[in-house]
Protein backbone atom coordinates (compact mmCIF):
# COMPACT_ATOMS: atom_id res chain seq x y z
CA UNK A 1 0.00 0.00 0.00
CA UNK A 2 1.77 2.96 1.18
CA UNK A 3 0.46 6.38 1.79
CA UNK A 4 1.90 9.60 -0.01
CA UNK A 5 0.92 13.42 1.13
CA UNK A 6 1.70 16.57 -0.55
CA UNK A 7 1.04 20.09 1.17
CA UNK A 8 1.44 23.51 -1.23
CA UNK A 9 0.98 26.84 0.12
CA UNK A 10 0.22 29.37 -1.81
CA UNK A 11 0.86 32.60 -0.19
CA UNK A 12 3.71 33.43 2.62
CA UNK A 13 7.05 31.72 2.23
CA UNK A 14 6.53 30.91 5.81
CA UNK A 15 3.44 29.57 6.08
CA UNK A 16 2.90 25.96 8.31
CA UNK A 17 4.05 23.41 6.29
CA UNK A 18 5.05 20.46 8.99
CA UNK A 19 1.80 20.50 10.54
CA UNK A 20 -0.47 19.93 7.50
CA UNK A 21 2.17 16.99 6.13
CA UNK A 22 2.22 15.46 9.71
CA UNK A 23 -1.49 15.73 10.16
CA UNK A 24 -2.41 13.94 6.57
CA UNK A 25 0.65 11.30 7.10
CA UNK A 26 -1.29 10.53 10.39
CA UNK A 27 -4.40 9.73 8.74
CA UNK A 28 -2.70 7.82 6.47
CA UNK A 29 -0.68 5.47 9.15
CA UNK A 30 -2.32 2.38 8.99
CA UNK A 31 -1.70 2.19 5.45
CA UNK A 32 2.09 1.98 6.12
CA UNK A 33 3.24 0.76 9.69
CA UNK A 34 6.86 0.10 8.61
CA UNK A 35 8.21 3.26 8.07
CA UNK A 36 7.59 7.62 8.04
CA UNK A 37 9.00 10.40 6.19
CA UNK A 38 9.08 13.86 5.06
CA UNK A 39 10.51 16.48 3.31
CA UNK A 40 10.18 19.90 3.44
CA UNK A 41 11.09 22.97 2.04
CA UNK A 42 12.13 26.07 4.28
CA UNK A 43 13.10 29.27 3.98
CA UNK A 44 16.02 29.47 1.46
CA UNK A 45 19.37 29.59 2.50
CA UNK A 46 21.87 32.28 0.77
CA UNK A 47 24.38 30.98 -0.92
CA UNK A 48 24.11 27.96 1.07
CA UNK A 49 23.23 24.70 0.88
CA UNK A 50 21.32 22.12 3.73
CA UNK A 51 22.73 19.04 3.87
CA UNK A 52 21.33 16.29 6.33
CA UNK A 53 23.33 12.93 7.19
CA UNK A 54 21.91 9.98 8.24
CA UNK A 55 24.52 8.58 11.35
CA UNK A 56 22.92 5.42 11.52
CA UNK A 57 19.80 3.10 12.41
CA UNK A 58 20.82 2.46 15.85
CA UNK A 59 24.10 1.71 17.71
CA UNK A 60 26.09 4.03 19.05
CA UNK A 61 24.86 7.85 17.04
CA UNK A 62 26.91 9.40 19.77
CA UNK A 63 30.20 8.33 18.76
CA UNK A 64 29.76 8.37 15.17
CA UNK A 65 28.65 12.33 15.60
CA UNK A 66 31.63 12.96 17.12
CA UNK A 67 33.26 11.44 14.19
CA UNK A 68 31.30 13.75 11.62
CA UNK A 69 31.55 16.61 13.43
CA UNK A 70 35.30 16.20 14.08
CA UNK A 71 35.55 15.89 10.24
CA UNK A 72 33.31 18.67 8.97
CA UNK A 73 35.40 20.99 11.47
CA UNK A 74 37.96 20.62 8.91
CA UNK A 75 36.40 21.21 5.84
CA UNK A 76 36.22 24.60 4.45
CA UNK A 77 32.90 25.79 4.07
CA UNK A 78 31.04 24.03 6.71
CA UNK A 79 29.00 25.47 9.43
CA UNK A 80 26.48 25.53 11.81
CA UNK A 81 26.43 21.70 12.43
CA UNK A 82 24.27 20.00 14.71
CA UNK A 83 22.90 16.85 15.50
CA UNK A 84 19.81 15.27 16.62
CA UNK A 85 18.54 11.43 16.98
CA UNK A 86 20.13 9.65 13.81
CA UNK A 87 21.07 13.16 11.73
CA UNK A 88 23.40 15.64 11.42
CA UNK A 89 22.22 18.75 9.89
CA UNK A 90 25.00 21.55 8.51
CA UNK A 91 25.28 24.02 6.01
CA UNK A 92 27.75 23.99 3.02
CA UNK A 93 28.75 27.03 1.59
CA UNK A 94 27.33 27.26 -1.72
CA UNK A 95 30.37 27.05 -3.30
CA UNK A 96 31.00 23.47 -2.00
CA UNK A 97 32.06 20.22 -4.49
CA UNK A 98 28.83 18.37 -3.36
CA UNK A 99 30.49 15.63 -4.87
CA UNK A 100 33.59 15.40 -2.89
CA UNK A 101 31.64 16.62 0.25
CA UNK A 102 29.40 13.52 -0.19
CA UNK A 103 32.83 10.90 -0.38
CA UNK A 104 33.86 12.57 2.28
CA UNK A 105 31.33 11.95 4.38
CA UNK A 106 30.07 8.62 3.19
CA UNK A 107 33.88 7.49 3.35
CA UNK A 108 34.53 8.03 6.97
CA UNK A 109 31.82 5.38 8.02
CA UNK A 110 29.72 2.71 6.68
CA UNK A 111 26.69 3.71 8.05
CA UNK A 112 26.35 7.78 7.12
CA UNK A 113 24.50 8.73 4.26
CA UNK A 114 24.01 12.11 2.84
CA UNK A 115 19.92 12.03 2.94
CA UNK A 116 19.21 15.29 1.28
CA UNK A 117 21.17 18.36 -0.22
CA UNK A 118 19.26 21.33 -0.77
CA UNK A 119 18.96 25.54 -0.55
CA UNK A 120 15.72 24.35 1.09
CA UNK A 121 15.02 20.99 1.13
CA UNK A 122 15.29 18.90 4.52
CA UNK A 123 14.41 15.40 4.58
CA UNK A 124 13.74 13.57 7.72
CA UNK A 125 12.45 9.85 8.20
CA UNK A 126 12.82 6.48 10.13
CA UNK A 127 10.96 3.11 10.70
CA UNK A 128 7.55 3.66 12.22
CA UNK A 129 4.45 5.58 12.53
CA UNK A 130 4.21 9.50 11.98
CA UNK A 131 3.41 9.77 15.98
CA UNK A 132 6.96 8.87 16.49
CA UNK A 133 8.48 10.82 13.64
CA UNK A 134 6.45 13.74 15.07
CA UNK A 135 8.01 12.73 18.74
CA UNK A 136 11.38 12.56 17.90
CA UNK A 137 11.80 15.60 15.28
CA UNK A 138 9.18 17.72 15.89
CA UNK A 139 8.44 18.35 12.48
CA UNK A 140 5.11 19.70 12.87
CA UNK A 141 7.23 22.97 14.02
CA UNK A 142 8.50 23.47 10.22
CA UNK A 143 7.42 26.91 8.41
CA UNK A 144 7.93 27.33 4.55
CA UNK A 145 6.16 26.61 1.61
CA UNK A 146 5.56 23.18 0.59
CA UNK A 147 6.38 19.44 1.70
CA UNK A 148 5.76 15.86 1.03
CA UNK A 149 5.38 13.15 3.40
CA UNK A 150 5.07 8.73 3.11
CA UNK A 151 4.22 6.30 5.36
CA UNK A 152 5.41 2.93 4.00
CA UNK A 153 4.32 -0.24 3.68
CA UNK A 154 7.22 -2.36 2.41
CA UNK A 155 6.63 -5.30 -0.27
CA UNK A 156 9.79 -5.80 -1.79
CA UNK A 157 12.71 -4.12 0.02
CA UNK A 158 14.07 -3.96 3.61
CA UNK A 159 12.54 -2.33 6.39
CA UNK A 160 15.43 0.74 7.58
CA UNK A 161 15.92 4.53 7.19
CA UNK A 162 17.88 4.53 4.04
CA UNK A 163 14.99 2.52 2.44
CA UNK A 164 12.41 4.83 3.84
CA UNK A 165 10.65 7.79 1.39
CA UNK A 166 11.10 10.54 0.61
CA UNK A 167 13.82 9.52 -1.55
CA UNK A 168 16.28 12.33 -2.27
CA UNK A 169 18.17 12.34 -5.70
CA UNK A 170 21.79 11.81 -5.12
CA UNK A 171 23.65 15.13 -6.34
CA UNK A 172 20.40 16.89 -7.40
CA UNK A 173 19.93 19.84 -4.41
CA UNK A 174 16.18 20.16 -4.11
CA UNK A 175 14.31 17.32 -5.72
CA UNK A 176 12.33 14.48 -3.46
CA UNK A 177 10.14 12.09 -4.44
CA UNK A 178 7.37 10.16 -2.69
CA UNK A 179 5.92 6.89 -4.70
CA UNK A 180 3.35 4.81 -3.74
CA UNK A 181 3.17 1.62 -5.92
CA UNK A 182 5.44 -1.00 -8.26
CA UNK A 183 8.44 0.47 -10.87
CA UNK A 184 8.14 -3.28 -13.03
CA UNK A 185 10.85 -2.23 -14.86
CA UNK A 186 12.82 -1.02 -12.08
CA UNK A 187 16.21 -3.60 -13.23
CA UNK A 188 16.52 -2.72 -16.06
CA UNK A 189 15.81 0.62 -15.53
CA UNK A 190 18.80 0.36 -12.35
CA UNK A 191 21.13 -1.43 -14.76
CA UNK A 192 20.43 1.14 -17.78
CA UNK A 193 21.93 3.62 -15.08
CA UNK A 194 24.37 1.99 -12.96
CA UNK A 195 26.65 1.31 -15.93
CA UNK A 196 26.32 4.97 -16.52
CA UNK A 197 28.30 5.05 -13.09
CA UNK A 198 24.77 6.17 -10.59
CA UNK A 199 25.44 4.79 -7.64
CA UNK A 200 22.16 3.25 -5.83
CA UNK A 201 21.55 3.46 -2.07
CA UNK A 202 19.08 0.93 -1.70
CA UNK A 203 17.53 -1.94 -3.22
CA UNK A 204 13.87 0.33 -3.23
CA UNK A 205 12.12 0.75 -6.31
CA UNK A 206 11.34 4.29 -5.28
CA UNK A 207 15.46 5.26 -5.45
CA UNK A 208 14.59 4.98 -9.39
CA UNK A 209 12.01 7.78 -10.01
CA UNK A 210 14.19 9.92 -8.09
CA UNK A 211 17.51 8.96 -10.43
CA UNK A 212 15.37 9.20 -13.45
CA UNK A 213 13.30 12.35 -12.72
CA UNK A 214 16.73 13.84 -12.05
CA UNK A 215 18.24 12.57 -14.68
CA UNK A 216 15.40 13.93 -16.65
CA UNK A 217 15.82 17.69 -15.24
CA UNK A 218 19.38 17.55 -15.99
CA UNK A 219 18.62 17.27 -19.33
CA UNK A 220 16.85 20.49 -19.60
CA UNK A 221 12.88 19.48 -19.30
CA UNK A 222 10.67 20.76 -16.98
CA UNK A 223 8.99 18.95 -14.06
CA UNK A 224 6.10 18.40 -16.63
CA UNK A 225 7.84 17.05 -19.13
CA UNK A 226 10.04 15.07 -17.30
CA UNK A 227 6.63 13.73 -16.04
CA UNK A 228 5.27 12.72 -19.49
CA UNK A 229 8.47 10.90 -19.66
CA UNK A 230 7.90 9.17 -17.24
CA UNK A 231 4.85 7.90 -18.14
CA UNK A 232 6.56 6.40 -21.34
CA UNK A 233 9.18 5.05 -19.75
CA UNK A 234 7.99 3.91 -15.85
CA UNK A 235 6.01 0.70 -16.16
CA UNK A 236 3.98 -0.23 -13.63
CA UNK A 237 1.29 1.24 -10.93
CA UNK A 238 2.51 4.01 -9.34
CA UNK A 239 1.03 7.57 -8.22
CA UNK A 240 4.24 10.09 -7.76
CA UNK A 241 4.76 13.56 -6.08
CA UNK A 242 7.67 15.29 -6.87
CA UNK A 243 8.55 18.43 -5.27
CA UNK A 244 11.72 20.76 -6.24
CA UNK A 245 12.78 24.46 -4.93
CA UNK A 246 9.89 26.12 -6.12
CA UNK A 247 7.54 23.68 -7.86
CA UNK A 248 4.89 20.70 -6.49
CA UNK A 249 3.62 18.22 -9.16
CA UNK A 250 2.51 14.68 -9.15
CA UNK A 251 1.74 11.59 -12.05
CA UNK A 252 -0.74 9.21 -11.88
CA UNK A 253 0.44 6.02 -13.66
CA UNK A 254 -1.49 4.93 -16.84
CA UNK A 255 -3.69 1.90 -15.23
CA UNK A 256 -4.70 4.52 -12.54
CA UNK A 257 -4.16 1.37 -10.77
CA UNK A 258 -3.10 3.79 -7.10
CA UNK A 259 -5.37 6.06 -5.59
CA UNK A 260 -4.95 9.66 -5.38
CA UNK A 261 -6.88 12.61 -4.21
CA UNK A 262 -6.24 16.89 -4.80
CA UNK A 263 -7.78 19.78 -4.06
CA UNK A 264 -6.95 23.36 -4.90
CA UNK A 265 -8.23 26.20 -2.71
CA UNK A 266 -6.51 29.95 -3.04
CA UNK A 267 -4.34 28.89 -0.06
CA UNK A 268 -3.44 25.84 -1.10
CA UNK A 269 -3.13 22.53 -3.12
CA UNK A 270 -3.33 19.73 -0.45
CA UNK A 271 -2.69 15.79 -2.36
CA UNK A 272 -3.01 12.36 -0.79
CA UNK A 273 -3.37 8.97 -1.73
CA UNK A 274 -7.17 9.10 0.52
CA UNK A 275 -9.40 12.17 1.20
CA UNK A 276 -9.31 10.81 5.06
CA UNK A 277 -5.92 12.81 5.39
CA UNK A 278 -6.80 15.94 3.68
CA UNK A 279 -10.06 16.28 5.37
CA UNK A 280 -8.60 16.05 8.84
CA UNK A 281 -5.40 17.96 8.80
CA UNK A 282 -7.71 21.03 7.07
CA UNK A 283 -10.31 22.02 8.13
CA UNK A 284 -13.08 24.17 6.13
CA UNK A 285 -15.06 24.17 2.39
CA UNK A 286 -13.40 22.71 -0.15
CA UNK A 287 -14.00 19.92 -3.18
CA UNK A 288 -11.79 17.00 -3.50
CA UNK A 289 -11.36 14.69 -6.52
CA UNK A 290 -9.55 11.51 -7.65
CA UNK A 291 -6.47 12.49 -10.27
CA UNK A 292 -7.56 10.66 -13.83
CA UNK A 293 -5.55 8.16 -15.77
CA UNK A 294 -1.85 9.77 -16.73
CA UNK A 295 -3.22 13.07 -14.81
CA UNK A 296 -0.35 14.99 -14.00
CA UNK A 297 -0.30 18.32 -11.84
CA UNK A 298 2.74 20.79 -11.10
CA UNK A 299 1.88 23.52 -8.96
CA UNK A 300 4.94 26.53 -9.17
CA UNK A 301 5.73 29.55 -6.80
CA UNK B 1 -35.26 11.98 12.01
CA UNK B 2 -31.69 10.23 13.55
CA UNK B 3 -28.95 12.17 13.64
CA UNK B 4 -25.56 10.86 14.19
CA UNK B 5 -22.15 12.79 14.98
CA UNK B 6 -18.81 11.39 14.19
CA UNK B 7 -16.74 13.35 15.81
CA UNK B 8 -13.95 10.53 16.92
CA UNK B 9 -16.01 7.45 16.92
CA UNK B 10 -14.72 4.73 14.75
CA UNK B 11 -16.70 3.21 11.30
CA UNK B 12 -17.66 0.42 13.31
CA UNK B 13 -19.13 2.49 16.24
CA UNK B 14 -20.94 4.34 13.38
CA UNK B 15 -22.00 1.36 11.20
CA UNK B 16 -23.61 -0.14 14.47
CA UNK B 17 -25.04 3.36 15.16
CA UNK B 18 -26.86 3.35 11.98
CA UNK B 19 -28.30 -0.37 12.27
CA UNK B 20 -29.36 0.08 15.86
CA UNK B 21 -31.20 3.38 14.86
CA UNK B 22 -32.84 1.37 11.34
CA UNK B 23 -33.83 -1.38 14.39
CA UNK B 24 -35.82 0.89 16.24
CA UNK B 25 -37.72 1.86 13.01
CA UNK B 26 -36.47 4.73 12.12
CA UNK B 27 -36.39 5.95 8.37
CA UNK B 28 -34.33 8.64 8.36
CA UNK B 29 -30.49 9.41 9.26
CA UNK B 30 -28.24 12.16 9.08
CA UNK B 31 -24.37 11.51 9.89
CA UNK B 32 -22.73 14.61 10.21
CA UNK B 33 -18.83 14.82 10.21
CA UNK B 34 -18.16 11.57 8.33
CA UNK B 35 -14.81 13.20 7.29
CA UNK B 36 -14.22 10.86 4.67
CA UNK B 37 -14.23 7.76 6.26
CA UNK B 38 -14.31 4.12 4.78
CA UNK B 39 -16.82 1.39 4.47
CA UNK B 40 -19.83 3.49 5.85
CA UNK B 41 -23.28 2.45 5.09
CA UNK B 42 -22.37 -0.73 3.78
CA UNK B 43 -25.07 -3.94 3.07
CA UNK B 44 -28.10 -1.63 4.33
CA UNK B 45 -31.05 -3.84 3.51
CA UNK B 46 -33.61 -1.65 4.47
CA UNK B 47 -35.27 0.81 2.26
CA UNK B 48 -34.36 3.68 4.66
CA UNK B 49 -32.52 7.04 3.83
CA UNK B 50 -28.81 7.85 5.14
CA UNK B 51 -27.46 11.37 4.60
CA UNK B 52 -23.77 11.55 4.37
CA UNK B 53 -23.01 15.48 5.43
CA UNK B 54 -19.61 15.54 3.75
CA UNK B 55 -17.31 13.30 2.00
CA UNK B 56 -17.09 9.36 2.24
CA UNK B 57 -14.37 7.47 1.81
CA UNK B 58 -13.96 3.70 0.45
CA UNK B 59 -16.84 1.10 -0.19
CA UNK B 60 -19.42 3.48 0.94
CA UNK B 61 -22.88 2.00 0.25
CA UNK B 62 -21.88 -0.93 -1.01
CA UNK B 63 -23.53 -4.50 -1.05
CA UNK B 64 -27.00 -2.30 -0.53
CA UNK B 65 -30.43 -3.72 -0.99
CA UNK B 66 -33.04 -0.81 -0.53
CA UNK B 67 -32.07 2.20 1.03
CA UNK B 68 -31.59 5.76 -0.66
CA UNK B 69 -27.69 7.16 0.63
CA UNK B 70 -27.34 10.72 -0.15
CA UNK B 71 -23.35 11.58 0.07
CA UNK B 72 -23.17 15.87 0.22
CA UNK B 73 -19.30 15.78 -1.05
CA UNK B 74 -17.73 13.32 -2.80
CA UNK B 75 -16.72 9.60 -2.47
CA UNK B 76 -13.67 7.14 -2.59
CA UNK B 77 -13.05 4.09 -4.75
CA UNK B 78 -15.81 1.44 -4.24
CA UNK B 79 -18.79 3.48 -3.97
CA UNK B 80 -22.03 1.23 -4.40
CA UNK B 81 -20.03 -2.25 -5.47
CA UNK B 82 -22.13 -4.91 -6.15
CA UNK B 83 -25.59 -2.44 -4.79
CA UNK B 84 -28.47 -5.10 -5.19
CA UNK B 85 -31.18 -1.98 -5.34
CA UNK B 86 -31.27 1.38 -3.87
CA UNK B 87 -29.99 4.53 -4.64
CA UNK B 88 -27.00 6.35 -4.30
CA UNK B 89 -26.57 9.77 -4.92
CA UNK B 90 -23.26 11.88 -4.78
CA UNK B 91 -23.10 15.28 -4.76
CA UNK B 92 -19.26 15.91 -5.97
CA UNK B 93 -17.10 13.73 -7.35
CA UNK B 94 -16.13 10.13 -6.76
CA UNK B 95 -13.19 7.79 -7.11
CA UNK B 96 -12.02 4.85 -8.92
CA UNK B 97 -14.52 1.84 -9.52
CA UNK B 98 -17.93 3.23 -8.53
CA UNK B 99 -21.04 1.51 -9.25
CA UNK B 100 -18.65 -1.63 -10.01
CA UNK B 101 -20.64 -4.69 -10.60
CA UNK B 102 -24.42 -3.39 -9.01
CA UNK B 103 -27.41 -5.49 -10.11
CA UNK B 104 -30.11 -2.79 -9.34
CA UNK B 105 -30.85 0.50 -8.31
CA UNK B 106 -29.48 3.82 -9.51
CA UNK B 107 -26.42 5.57 -8.85
CA UNK B 108 -26.37 9.04 -9.40
CA UNK B 109 -22.99 11.31 -9.48
CA UNK B 110 -23.26 15.16 -9.52
CA UNK B 111 -19.61 15.80 -9.92
CA UNK B 112 -16.94 13.60 -12.29
CA UNK B 113 -16.18 9.99 -11.63
CA UNK B 114 -12.42 9.09 -12.13
CA UNK B 115 -11.78 5.56 -13.52
CA UNK B 116 -13.60 1.97 -13.87
CA UNK B 117 -16.68 3.22 -13.79
CA UNK B 118 -19.57 0.86 -13.71
CA UNK B 119 -16.79 -2.06 -14.69
CA UNK B 120 -19.14 -5.44 -14.91
CA UNK B 121 -22.52 -3.83 -14.31
CA UNK B 122 -25.01 -6.66 -13.98
CA UNK B 123 -28.09 -4.11 -13.94
CA UNK B 124 -29.02 -1.04 -12.81
CA UNK B 125 -28.43 2.62 -13.81
CA UNK B 126 -25.62 4.69 -13.24
CA UNK B 127 -26.00 8.68 -14.07
CA UNK B 128 -22.84 11.27 -14.11
CA UNK B 129 -23.72 14.83 -14.75
CA UNK B 130 -19.96 15.56 -15.50
CA UNK B 131 -17.32 13.33 -17.07
CA UNK B 132 -15.85 9.92 -16.15
CA UNK B 133 -11.94 8.43 -16.45
CA UNK B 134 -10.67 5.66 -18.29
CA UNK B 135 -12.09 2.00 -18.78
CA UNK B 136 -15.84 3.13 -17.62
CA UNK B 137 -18.42 0.13 -18.77
CA UNK B 138 -15.52 -2.26 -19.01
CA UNK B 139 -17.07 -5.63 -19.54
CA UNK B 140 -20.71 -4.40 -18.55
CA UNK B 141 -23.08 -7.19 -18.89
CA UNK B 142 -26.66 -5.15 -18.58
CA UNK B 143 -28.17 -1.93 -17.37
CA UNK B 144 -27.37 1.73 -18.46
CA UNK B 145 -24.85 3.97 -17.65
CA UNK B 146 -25.51 7.48 -18.61
CA UNK B 147 -22.26 10.00 -19.32
CA UNK B 148 -23.60 13.76 -19.43
CA UNK B 149 -20.17 14.88 -19.80
CA UNK B 150 -16.77 13.58 -21.70
CA UNK B 151 -16.27 9.74 -21.61
CA UNK B 152 -12.32 8.91 -21.38
CA UNK B 153 -10.27 6.48 -22.63
CA UNK B 154 -10.78 2.60 -23.72
CA UNK B 155 -14.83 3.75 -23.12
CA UNK B 156 -17.33 0.52 -22.87
CA UNK B 157 -14.12 -1.95 -23.47
CA UNK B 158 -15.08 -5.86 -24.53
CA UNK B 159 -18.91 -5.05 -23.50
CA UNK B 160 -21.83 -7.50 -22.92
CA UNK B 161 -25.26 -5.95 -22.67
CA UNK B 162 -24.83 -3.09 -20.73
CA UNK B 163 -26.65 0.48 -22.77
CA UNK B 164 -24.21 3.03 -22.64
CA UNK B 165 -24.77 6.91 -23.32
CA UNK B 166 -22.62 9.36 -23.79
CA UNK B 167 -23.67 13.20 -23.87
CA UNK B 168 -20.15 14.73 -24.75
CA UNK B 169 -17.21 13.81 -26.55
CA UNK B 170 -15.12 9.88 -26.34
CA UNK B 171 -11.43 10.34 -25.84
CA UNK B 172 -11.48 6.87 -27.19
CA UNK B 173 -13.87 3.87 -27.44
CA UNK B 174 -12.51 0.18 -26.04
CA UNK B 175 -12.33 -2.64 -28.27
CA UNK B 176 -15.67 -4.18 -29.60
CA UNK B 177 -17.24 -0.64 -29.11
CA UNK B 178 -19.85 0.69 -31.32
CA UNK B 179 -21.52 4.00 -31.14
CA UNK B 180 -25.28 4.09 -32.42
CA UNK B 181 -27.57 6.29 -32.91
CA UNK B 182 -30.43 6.38 -29.83
CA UNK B 183 -34.11 5.55 -30.91
CA UNK B 184 -36.58 7.15 -30.05
CA UNK B 185 -37.84 5.54 -26.94
CA UNK B 186 -34.33 5.93 -25.71
CA UNK B 187 -34.29 9.73 -25.98
CA UNK B 188 -37.51 9.53 -23.79
CA UNK B 189 -35.84 7.38 -21.75
CA UNK B 190 -32.78 9.65 -21.18
CA UNK B 191 -35.18 12.72 -20.93
CA UNK B 192 -37.08 11.01 -18.35
CA UNK B 193 -34.34 10.26 -16.08
CA UNK B 194 -32.61 13.50 -16.57
CA UNK B 195 -35.44 14.97 -15.26
CA UNK B 196 -35.75 12.43 -12.54
CA UNK B 197 -32.25 12.91 -11.29
CA UNK B 198 -30.49 15.28 -12.71
CA UNK B 199 -33.13 18.17 -13.05
CA UNK B 200 -30.43 20.82 -13.63
CA UNK B 201 -28.43 19.20 -16.58
CA UNK B 202 -28.70 20.77 -19.92
CA UNK B 203 -28.69 17.75 -21.91
CA UNK B 204 -31.51 16.80 -23.82
CA UNK B 205 -31.98 13.30 -24.61
CA UNK B 206 -31.86 13.70 -28.56
CA UNK B 207 -27.72 14.80 -27.70
CA UNK B 208 -26.29 11.38 -26.95
CA UNK B 209 -24.64 9.57 -28.35
CA UNK B 210 -25.32 5.74 -27.82
CA UNK B 211 -22.33 3.26 -27.26
CA UNK B 212 -22.97 -0.82 -27.20
CA UNK B 213 -20.85 -4.25 -28.00
CA UNK B 214 -20.22 -5.06 -31.68
CA UNK B 215 -20.85 -8.47 -30.36
CA UNK B 216 -17.11 -9.65 -32.11
CA UNK B 217 -15.95 -10.65 -29.48
CA UNK B 218 -19.03 -12.67 -27.78
CA UNK B 219 -18.38 -15.74 -29.46
CA UNK B 220 -14.65 -17.14 -30.78
CA UNK B 221 -14.24 -17.30 -34.48
CA UNK B 222 -10.94 -17.92 -36.14
CA UNK B 223 -11.32 -16.14 -38.79
CA UNK B 224 -11.99 -13.09 -36.83
CA UNK B 225 -8.56 -13.70 -35.33
CA UNK B 226 -7.31 -9.96 -35.91
CA UNK B 227 -10.04 -8.77 -33.73
CA UNK B 228 -8.99 -11.32 -30.53
CA UNK B 229 -5.06 -10.09 -31.33
CA UNK B 230 -6.26 -6.64 -30.85
CA UNK B 231 -8.29 -7.39 -28.22
CA UNK B 232 -5.97 -9.22 -26.49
Amino acid sequence: MCGIVGFFAKGSQQAEIGRPVIDMLRALGCRGPDSAGVALFGSPNDNAFVVRVKLGDGGDLGSRSHKLVAYLETVTGCSHISTNASYARFLANGETDLLRLTAGVEELDEDFEIVSVGRRLEIVKQTGSPDNLEKTYSVSRSMGTHGLGHTRLSTESRVDLSHSQPFWSHGYPDLAIVHNGHITNYHQLRRMYEQRGTRFYTENDSEVVAIYLADQLRQGASLQESFERMLRDLDGSYSCLAATEQQLGFVKDAFALKPLVMTETTDFVAVATEEIAIRSAMPGLYSVREAQVGEIRVWQR
Amino acid sequence: MAEIVCGNRSTREINEEIRRIIATGEHEIVVQGPGARHNLGVAVLAPVRIRFAGSVGYYCAGLIDGPRIEVDESAGWGLAESMMNGEVIVRGSVGNGAAAAIRGGTVVIHGDAAARLGVSMKGGTVLVAGSCGYMAAFMGQKGTLVVCGDAGDAFADSLYETTCFVGGSIRGLGTDAIVERPSQQDVGWLDSALSQYLPGSQRRGNEFKKVVAGRKLWNFDKREWKVWQEAL
